[in-house]
């Protein structure tokens, strides 16, 4: 009988855990292996980060439509990083100064102002610099853009006009209307720039003392009172000025860039003068921000879009869009090239520029201009109708008038309300801001909804107070905020705004912005009052409401 | 053998293949170097004004695929103002450390090596030996001017005598331009002077200013602190239009921007030969080079970093490819840039150099004898600095 061999106990575990270790073993090998397979078969290309790679950028308002159609073309061209990720710009329009302000706040990874003034402002006061490699890939001067007949008033073409010549006229002609855009566009501040150097007898070495000195002030004061409005930006002023012809304005300060694009699209032409004093020029920085958390495959994203942007092929879409390319094999002369004086434009100019001040003396003028400038009549008419309590209208309304209120800078300006659902009740009339903020703000705060829309008879009200005082002295203007359709007023929409152009024709001018509130706002009702007076009429959309001080006081 | 033991030598057996299948298929897709064939790495930190030369020179370096021990050698070159590496060195912000730099200028590795004396007792980039600091190629700093301003002030000041101090004369004229027998158009005199805080080129002029300031070669500590030159200096650095320009090349701004924004300087040659082409197609009035009587330069000197950070192999890989920029291939495509060799084997003499194309507008391939600046020791140069925040920054 063959014996049956038993195993000992000693040997038998560790067969079993031999048997345990290599299913183990066999199992990590096997998972290993497959994640590699996966690995090499899903390459990078197939499963990409979508923002590892992605550049955020900020641009400034004025090349709108050029950014758009440059970014469309970079994205186009599928630019990969080495690791295979896509790289991608989510790019946002901003102005300026409110660039220098989101870039601080750690917003962007990169920006694009109109012009390198405003990097050397980011690193101000900073230890470390957060602007990092920066270049340049358009630029084009600054101008005051006028009518040829009015040009040709002064002297042009014969004898060179400058900053005190458009002075000198704003001053002595009260029919003469101009205007500049506000100190957040380089456009804006170099006008406020070349007045400041106006007031202090200079065009170079302008001081903190030169800027707080109360003759300066008073210069500059009397002129920002000639100016006609300033508006959202030279683009806006641009596509007003196309809108309106040339009833609008006499005079305006844009790039030349503008000049081009306007003379493109009008049958009436402008012409550039180049101050003699001295400009400036937008030098439109493409720079990229030193945030913490900058990804290497945001700098490759940078650098080619960099490179993108001053690839000769893209050198020449940016002079078709009427700016000098930095590619200086491109000819200005070339018969292709729109830099050419029958659109109004010279490339021989400018001759000469104004003195750059430090970072610390643009603040100052930055903050005196506020000052300088003319102070505003500012009615709220806020509709407190039932609708307005429905889907949270009133409470967003009560919180962009006490955000509105706060904004008000100083206390210059002078501020009404005109609350009405069926008719106006509990006016509040315009006194300065300082004495009465605080009553303001309890008013607004106690609001309720209830009642119909008696829309067009509270507009009315306000405006004929408005003109009743015929405050000259100020901008004057009415804030609507309104959810609804009219249907309680005694004056007809049509009846209004033809009162409201004759009476901004023979009496103070005043300007009415509209702000809808959700989606039965009637939009023919709010343009209409808008247009009549130069105004605008917007969703209350959360970027309006942040910043509607802001956006309104440009048109002061 | 039992069946246990078969199974186990089985899953061995399969775990051994898919490892063994895995790791070619990574070793193909390139994802796991081996680590025997890992290039060495040279990271590069280059001055601007020479960074797109060594750019190319680099790409070229690069796929001829030069090797050590066995090595691949891969070079990557980044561009940055010297000024603003200086300070990275010296707050000691490199991540990671580059293999080499090459600065604008010889005096930047001493002052960085004054530094670094100070912390380890020792210099971290060397003056002598098979390491040292060797320039690749040298710019003089001469006088850019637009031709019709550069004859007006001569009719003022005579013939050959735009120098600093007829230059501090036009500065300070009340009149502008006018009064100097120029156009009104043309505004007040505007000279460009690099931001010194941004390019150490600024620098550079204002060292060359208080040289010919004092008409010696050896600017001092108490020179510079010296307040009639300082009054002077200020007088001079009032008349330049914009210290807050994004950019560093700064002839780039006098062709992009031409006499709007500046008459003239005193810039890199090799800047001027290079943008003369662009000045001309740009703007009607070309640009004329005027050689000053005190002559400073940047020399650009390849450096490498001594410190534990750089491997011995990868300093001799550095040293290959400090050989290939001065080889003569190389070397010319420097002088086709406008920058004159570190090799003497390379002519500037002949009919393509850009010495030549431009020399009815000034330039020379040989400069007559003049007096060299001597580089000022750290604590001038740090004064210097500090009076600009002080007195022209703010």
């Amino acid at each position: 009988m063959k014996k049956k061999k038993i195993s000992p106990p000693n040997q038998s575990i560790p067969c079993a855990l031999l048997v345990i270790l290599a299913v183990i073993g066999g199992i990590v090998a096997m998972m290993c292996g497959i994640s590699t397979l996966v690995l090499f078969v899903s390459s990078p290309e197939t499963t990409p980060t979508p923002t590892a790679a992605t550049l955020e950028l900020a641009y400034s308002p004025e090349k709108d439509a050029l950014m758009q159609d440059l970014i469309a073309r970079f994205h186009k061209a599928n630019y990969k990083t080495p690791s295979g990720l896509p790289m991608k710009i989510n790019a946002t329009k901003m102005d300026a100064a409110d660039i220098v302000e989101a870039a601080r706040a750690g917003r962007f990874t990169a920006i694009s102002p109109d012009s390198s003034l405003w990097l050397a402002q980011i690193d101000a006061g900073r230890e470390r610099a957060l602007v990092g490699e920066a270049a340049r890939f358009a630029v084009t001067p600054i101008v005051i853009a006028m009518w040829s007949d009015v040009a040709q008033s002064l002297g042009y073409p014969q004898k060179p006009i400058g900053w005190q010549d458009l002075l000198a006229k704003a001053k002595s002609d009260a029919n003469f209307k101009w205007s500049h855009p506000s100190t957040s566009s380089a456009s804006g501040l170099l006008a406020t720039l070349a007045e400041f150097y106006a007031g202090a007898n200079k065009t170079r070495g302008l001081t903190e003392e030169d800027v707080k000195n109360r003759a300066t002030l008073d210069y500059v004061g009397a002129l920002e009172k000639t100016v006609r409005y300033y508006g959202e930006g030279e683009q806006a002023t641009i596509d007003e000025v196309l809108k309106r012809g040339r009833s609008y304005l006499d005079a305006f300060v844009v790039s030349e860039r503008m000049v081009v694009y306007f003379n493109g699209k009008s049958s009436q032409k402008i012409v550039a003068i180049y101050p003699v004093e001295g400009t400036l020029w937008q030098d439109h920085p493409l720079a990229l921000l030193e945030q913490p958390g900058l990804t290497d495959e945001q700098r490759l994203t940078f650098r080619r879009f960099r490179d993108f942007l001053l690839s000769p092929e893209i050198q020449k879409v940016i002079l078709q869009a009427g700016y000098r390319p930095v590619d200086l094999k491109l000819r200005l002369d070339d018969a292709a090239s729109p830099i050419k004086t029958s659109n109004g434009v010279d490339p021989a100019q400018p001759q000469t520029t104004l003195q750059m001040p430090s970072a610390t003396i643009i603040e100052i003028v930055q903050a005196s201009w506020y000052l300088a400038k003319r102070p505003a009549n500012i009615y709220l008419v806020a509709d407190t109708s039932g609708s307005m309590g429905e889907q949270n209208k009133l409470t967003q309304a009560i919180d962009a008038l006490d955000t509105f209120l706060d904004q008000v800078q100083g206390d210059r300006d002078r501020v009404g309300l005109v609350p009405f659902s069926s008719r106006v009740y509990n006016a509040i009339a315009l006194q300065d801001i300082g004495a009465q903020r605080a009553m303001l703000k309890t008013q607004v705060r106690a609001l309720k909804a209830n009642g119909q829309t008696a829309l067009l008879d509270a507009v009315q009200y306000a405006y004929d107070d408005l003109q009743k005082r015929g405050d000259r002295e100020r901008i004057n203007a009415i804030v609507v905020m309104t959810d609804g359709i009219e249907n309680a007023s005694s004056i007809k929409l049509s009846a209004l705004t033809d009162k409201i152009k004759r009476g901004n024709a023979s009496g103070v001018p005043v300007v009415i912005f509209c702000i809808g509130y959700g989606s039965d706002a009637d939009w023919n009702v709010l343009n209409a009052l808008a247009d009549a007076t130069g105004g605008f009429a917007r969703r209350a959309d959360p970027e309006t409401i942040r910043k509607l001080y802001k956006i309104l006081s440009t048109y002061f | 053998m039992n069946r246990t033991r078969l199974i186990f030598f089985a899953f061995i057996l399969l775990a051994l293949i898919i490892i063994g299948v895995s790791l070619l298929i990574q070793q193909l897709s390139g994802n796991i170097p081996n680590p025997t064939a890992q290039p060495i790495q040279v990271r590069v930190v280059s001055a601007l004004p020479i960074e797109p030369w060594v750019q190319d020179a680099a790409q070229k370096f690069n796929a001829e695929k030069h090797s050590l021990e066995g090595r691949t050698i891969v070079v990557t070159v980044t561009p940055m103002d010297s000024v603003t590496a200086l300070g990275k060195w010296d707050r000691g912000e490199f991540t990671p450390v580059p293999t080499v730099w090459i600065p604008d200028s010889r005096y930047l590795v001493e002052l960085v090596n004054a530094t670094y004396s100070a912390k380890l007792g020792r210099d971290v980039f060397l003056t002598d030996g098979e390491y040292r600091a060797r320039p690749l190629v040298t710019s003089l700093f001469s006088w850019g001017i637009y031709k019709s301003r550069a004859e007006t002030l001569e009719k003022k000041f005579g013939k050959d005598n735009i120098n600093w101090k007829t230059i501090h004369d036009a500065a300070i004229a009340k009149g502008g331009w006018p009064e100097l027998g120029g156009e009104k158009a043309w505004g007040y005199f505007k000279l460009i002077v690099p931001n010194p805080r941004k390019n150490a080129a600024g620098l550079l002029a204002m060292v060359a200013a208080a040289g010919e300031y004092y008409d010696k070669t050896t600017i001092t500590t108490e020179d510079v602190t010296n307040p009639q030159f300082q009054k002077w200096l200020k007088e001079l650095m009032g008349s330049v239009t914009d210290f807050s320009s994004l950019s560093s090349y700064t002839v780039e701004d006098l062709a992009l921007f031409g006499y709007s924004v500046g008459d003239g300087g005193q810039l890199l040659e090799s800047d001027l030969l290079v943008n003369m082409g662009g000045i001309q197609t740009r703007w009607a009035d070309p640009l004329v080079i005027v050689y000053p009587k005190y002559l400073t330069w940047f020399d650009f000197p390849f450096t490498i970093w001594m410190g534990t950070e750089t491997s011995a192999v990868e300093k001799n890989a550095a040293l290959q490819f400090e050989k290939f920029l001065l080889s003569a291939p190389i070397q010319s495509a420097a002088a086709a840039r406008g920058f004159r060799p570190a090799n003497t084997e390379v002519s500037i003499s002949g009919a393509e150099s850009l010495f030549v194309k431009w020399k009815d507008q000034g330039a020379k391939t040989l400069v007559p004898s003049t007096a060299r600046m001597r580089a000022p020791d750290r604590e001038t140069l740090q004064t210097l600095l500090r009076w600009f925040d002080l007195n022209v920054a703010k």
